[in-house]
């Protein structure tokens, strides 16, 4: 073998080294994931970025002028209203969701009659698709044709309807409730299947050392299903803070910007046409996001 | 003493559930009650129970065009995203599972933080990107702008169903001369059935529930997908209260009987999904 022919042979292992016929299948299954995820994930991402440091707008492309839109939206009083009520709504929600969710597990978890069929109940919430949901809200909260105002007025509660949606008071609290309602069942139903991993014998261990109800959750439950809260906790926080939907069917925002949350207020620039200032509304969301991927990583190496 | 006990708690234990039911039935009552009631009759009964049974609204939801042309793209859109999703998720959480090559990890550290990425970050260049490439207003740009968020779930969702199946089996086929091929098709294929039909349902229902990103890139009602279709319904005049919850009770049939046909699939999906992931 002659010594340019080692070093090709060096070289080619060097390089096959690197595509193993493993690596090379790798890549290739992985490559569909990739295409699509450069083209619709990254690129709009980076663009988007870049759009956030321009004045563009539907029909100009626009200039680049720095920090301009981010000093704008801090400098805009709504900007700040939809960071405070993104705060108020998710923490309510969350914290509702969380209640219901482990109140509701607990529940399921005891001796019951057709637990299936419980738990197929506690899932219609879930299954029911988003939209739906929240245009039944729209309309169970509504001053003519809504249940809560008929029922209302049937036990004598209240004399004239009340606008749920429509009055600064109630707004937030209304949206919030809904949102609870649809979001339960997940919390629900993964905290029922952790409560149903963690091993009988701990409880009759502990029965028989004369644990009380209480303490049998505290220190067996609790720490059983810690893992699953967390997990359940920053998914569904992720989802929370983004959803459109939620408050888009029902308030749109309203009334003036009692309910505008994050996303609603980058709706709402956009369709002024503003891109640049949108894009640099709907970026503020990404900190938060970081922040909870960086977590779930951390939680999913872990395990 | 125990006894009277025991039966107090059974019995409030069963009045929680019973209040729990009325409390997660009651909207899709009420979503029934106003879809059988005629547009004049909205206004004038206040009454919380009967319902009226009347199907006008039912008959004009299936004559309106709108519905019908929004029902048809939304099947062509769920399907067709659904099926290319599936496809690509196998593919990725496959190689990101079963093999073994440089930069995997990385790899996959990219689609959970797609996963994580809601839709509210990304429509804005979205919609400009989708224009730019001449595919707003069609069924096509869609369908791509779905797989963004459709391909990083199901993958993620299936990298935890490859975690939960023994690898030993396909290393063992391997063994016997099987290509990787072979392998992933003849043993990994039938393990991973369950978490396909997981991954199916959840996607299909995603794109089917979608409403940002169809609400920003198709404008034109040719093209619209049932729930933009069903919200601009409230927009006009006469408010059709009754017309807009018959369109809904038919939009939700599909998806609710999918969620409970598939009940053992859809909550196996989300615990692969949240705890082994």
């Amino acid at each position: 073998m002659s010594k340019s022919e080692k070093v090709l042979k060096r070289q080619n292992n060097k390089i096959f080294g690197l595509l193993k016929p493993d690596s090379l299948f790798g890549y290739f299954m992985i490559l569909p994931a990739l295409v699509v995820l450069s083209f619709f994930f990254a690129y709009p991402l980076i663009y988007e970025i870049y759009i956030s440091f321009t004045d563009k707008t539907l029909s100009n492309d626009g200039d680049f002028i720095g920090f301009k839109n981010y000093i704008r939206l801090l400098d805009n009083p709504e900007f700040v209203t939809a960071i405070f009520n993104s705060a108020v709504y998710v923490s309510f929600v969350q914290i509702g969701k969380f209640t219901l969710g482990l109140g509701i597990a607990i529940l399921l978890n005891q001796k019951l009659r057709a637990r299936g069929l419980w738990r197929g109940l506690v899932l219609v919430p879930y299954a029911i698709p988003g939209f739906v949901a929240f245009l039944i809200w729209r309309l169970i909260y509504h001053t003519e044709v809504g249940a809560l105002n008929v029922f209302l007025q049937k036990i004598g509660l209240i004399d004239a309807p009340i606008s749920f949606l429509g009055e600064r008071d109630w707004a937030m609290a209304s949206v919030i409730f809904s949102t609870i309602w649809r979001g339960f069942p997940f919390w629900a139903i993964m905290f029922l299947a952790a409560l149903q991993a963690v091993p009988k014998e701990l409880y009759e261990a502990a029965a028989v050392d004369g644990a009380n109800a209480w303490h049998r959750f505290r220190n067996i439950s609790l720490p059983g299903i810690r893992p699953v809260i967390l997990i359940v906790f920053m998914l569904s926080t992720i989802s929370t803070i983004n959803s459109f939907e939620a408050i888009w069917l029902q308030t749109a925002g309203g009334p003036s910007d009692a309910t505008v949350i994050l996303p609603i207020f980058a709706y709402r620039s956009l369709t002024s046409f503003n891109i640049g200032e949108a894009s640099a509304a709907a970026l503020s969301l990404v900190p938060i996001s970081i922040v909870f991927s960086v977590l779930i990583l951390r939680k999913l190496r872990k395990d | 003493m125990i006894t009277t006990k025991n039966k107090f708690y059974v019995f409030y234990k069963y009045l929680t559930l019973f209040v729990l039911g009325i409390f997660i039935l009651f909207p899709l009552y009420w979503m029934l009650n106003l879809s059988f009631r005629s547009q004049s009759s909205l206004y004038t009964r206040f009454t919380l129970l009967p319902l009226d049974l009347n199907l006008q609204n039912y008959r004009l939801a299936i004559e309106n065009d709108f519905f019908l042309t929004s029902l048809r793209n939304t099947v062509i859109i769920c399907f067709s995203s659904t099926l290319i999703a599936i496809l690509f998720s196998l593919m990725a959480a496959y190689s990101l599972t079963i093999l073994k090559y440089k930069g995997r990890d990385t790899l996959g550290k990219i689609i959970i933080v797609a996963f994580l990425t809601p839709g509210a970050i990304l429509f804005i260049p979205m919609a400009v990107i989708v224009a730019n490439i001449n595919l707003s207003n069609t069924l096509k740009g869609l369908v791509l702008v779905y797989l963004s968020f459709l391909v990083p779930l199901g993958t993620y969702l299936l990298i935890g169903f490859f975690k939960s199946i023994p690898v030993e089996l396909e290393e063992a086929a391997r063994i016997d001369g099987a290509s990787r091929l072979q392998a992933l098709i003849l043993i990994l294929l039938p393990l991973i059935a369950p978490g396909l039909v997981s991954v199916g349902i959840l996607t299909f229902t995603g794109a089917y529930n979608e409403l940002l990103y169809a609400l920003v890139i198709n404008t034109d009602p040719a093209v619209r997908t049932l729930p933009v279709t069903i919200v601009w319904l409230t927009n006009s005049e006469e408010s059709p209260w009754g017309l807009m919850m018959a369109c809904s009770a038919i939009a939700a049939l599909p998806i609710m009987i999918l969620y409970f046909a598939g009940q053992r699939f859809v909550v196996e999906g989300l615990q692969t999904g949240s705890v082994k992931g």
